[in-house]
């Protein structure tokens, strides 16, 4: 299956779950902001979890495809459109051969991944196909996809993708009635972060981690794939030690020297300097995935073992999704 | 989070970093002796790695141990009730059965570098600076052994300790916008290498024509914690010609 880009979007590139095991060289994990998103479009489609999907940042994208394709999508970016047909998300869909498909503002939130049946062909470097655009490495020659870039799947696809596009294989646009309710696995309010204290928490002033835990902070300008920088009450220190830079990964939330927070993301480097006053919990770093630029956020404390904790029963619940969905096509 | 064990005796206490690491906190000092210890551990844990290991990150007082939490909560051979516990649990255990050797046999790295002129326009802002000629900095800069302390901020990057104090130059006030690959710098008591082109302030004296990172390597990058490293002065004619 082969799709072509045609409207490139601001910022699309190929991303997987990321690049875990060259932390030591400095290599940052990179990988999907969203990475429930991710796995929710690759499981729909019998995909691995890890199989390389687009990011598309907001809309504005189109692509067409170039073979008769199966498809998913999730995210909360954009709306995929076929002209006015509007491409239902969260399950496999099939689109036939030069079909052009735009991606259309969907105000919610800022990153929306595509995956196709097998997941995206690009090499693998050192053990995965997320780009790192700072380095160059991964993903579509290292770079975000441009006008007339043609990507193809992997050949190799599982028994039940192909059983999903056999079933689904026809003349015109086709899905299945089923969808996976991604929101069953969101909070009620996504703008509420549980976050566990870090190692330099009793660093920091008694009412500014009060107002840590219940002031709005927001995100400013300056964010991206990196991380973001926060607006709102400065934290404040009381012990002014230096720290020596140590490792850091992403839902790390530092501050800096004038106290404002800047909370890392995907593309983070792997060290730094600045105390640390929480650690997003890994159920809610997809959220900040979704963030955007003016978005106001609250930050909720938890135990490092509650964090762990909903962090397996998280992923019980999605190896039970991909069992129920390989079952349904037995 | 305070340690698990009665920790009386123990060479680093640990601290939870996230759903998939811990850190192990050796001390607050940047020295050779920390280093030693840390370089030691660290080989120890990659050469007895427990399951769901993912990779370890030394830095100057920390090692940061990355796992897949599923992998751990699965190992019943693990005491523990959660994963931080398991696994901080196993590393205790690591260090209380080995006499943690300090690692001293570093590798020797030789970084062929071109100072001054168009690859270290910063070299004569340097020497000025310190009343130095260009010569006398080039001699200080390449007749020291340094020590790899961490790498971090870019893929390949190394913190390198042991420069001549005579040398320590604050950063330019505005970074250049865009620093060749190759390009030595010093950055207050620092000296570094940029293995890829990206923004910088570090005053650059000079260049080196070796790729310190190249992502289709096994090893990607040149330099690892605990290597030594010396620069060697070479003329512009040995830079072009220069191959890897």
């Amino acid at each position: 299956m082969r799709i072509r880009i045609i409207k490139p979007g601001i910022l699309s590139t190929i991303q997987d779950l990321g690049r875990n095991l060259y932390l030591s060289q400095a290599v940052p994990v990179s990988g999907a902001m969203d990475t429930l998103s991710v796995r929710i479009a690759n499981l729909a489609i019998g995909n691995d979890d890890n199989a390389a999907v687009i990011e598309f940042t907001y809309a504005d994208a189109e692509f067409m495809t170039e073979t008769d394709t199966l498809i998913a999508y999730a995210g909360d970016g954009a709306i995929l459109q076929v002209g006015e047909l509007v491409i239902p998300a969260e399950k496999p869909v099939f689109i036939p051969a030069y079909t052009s498909v735009q991606l259309v503002n969907n105000p919610s939130g800022s990153r929306t991944y595509l995956s196709i049946a097998g997941g995206f062909g690009v090499p693998e470097i050192l053990g995965s196909r997320s780009t790192f655009i700072t380095a160059a490495i991964g993903g579509f020659n290292g770079r975000s996809l441009q006008l007339g870039d043609t990507l193809s799947s992997v050949e190799a696809i599982s028994p039940t993708t192909a059983i999903i596009f056999s079933l689904l294989k026809s003349e015109n646009i086709n899905h299945t009635a089923w969808s996976i309710a991604r929101r069953m696995f969101l909070p009620a309010d996504t703008k509420r972060i549980r976050v566990v204290p870090a190692h330099e928490f009793s660093w920091f002033h008694g009412l500014a981690i009060v107002n840590f835990l219940s002031l709005p902070y927001t995100l400013s300008m300056n964010s991206n794939r990196m991380g973001y920088h926060l607006d709102g009450e400065p934290i404040t220190r009381i012990i002014k030690n230096e720290l020596l830079s140590t490792a850091v990964t992403p839902g790390t939330i530092q501050v800096t020297g004038n106290g404002s927070m800047v909370l890392l993301m995907a593309d983070c480097q792997t060290t730094g300097g600045y105390p640390r006053i929480a650690q997003v919990a890994a159920i809610d770093l997809p959220l900040c995935g979704q963030l955007k630029p003016g978005d106001t956020i609250y930050f909720e404390d938890i135990s490092h073992q509650n964090a762990e904790m909903l962090y397996i029963e998280r992923e019980h619940e999605l190896q039970q999704l991909r069992e129920a969905i390989q079952q349904k096509y037995l | 989070m305070q340690p698990l064990t009665d920790s009386t005796n123990k060479v680093f206490t640990a601290y939870y970093l996230s759903e998939h690491a811990l850190t192990l906190e050796f001390g607050h000092e940047i020295s050779e002796d920390m280093l030693q210890k840390i370089t030691g551990f660290n080989i120890l844990i990659n050469q007895n790695p427990f399951p769901g290991f993912r990779t370890s990150v030394p830095a100057y007082g920390t090692i940061s141990v990355f796992y897949d939490p599923i992998k751990v909560i699965q190992a019943d051979d693990l005491p523990g009730v959660d994963c931080y516990e398991k696994v901080s649990n196993y590393l205790n255990q690591l260090s209380d059965d080995s006499e943690i050797q300090p690692n001293t046999s570093s590798i020797l790295i030789t970084i062929p570098t071109c100072y001054g002129g168009e690859y270290g326009e910063d070299l004569e802002e340097v020497a000025a600076l310190h009343h130095l000629s260009t010569n006398e900095v080039i001699n200080l800069h390449s007749s020291a052994i340094y020590k790899v302390y961490m790498i971090g901020f870019v893929p390949g990057f190394a913190y390198l300790g042991g420069m001549s104090a005579q040398l320590a130059t604050p950063r330019k006030p505005t970074p250049r916008k865009i620093i060749p690959a190759g390009s030595v710098g010093i950055a207050g008591m620092q000296t570094g290498i940029y293995p890829l082109a990206t923004p910088g302030g570090w005053q650059l004296i000079g260049r080196t024509p070796l790729t310190l990172f190249d992502a289709t390597r096994t090893q990607p990058t040149l330099l690892k914690a605990g290597d030594q490293v010396v620069f060697k002065p070479i003329d512009h004619h040995q830079f072009e010609n220069y191959r890897d």
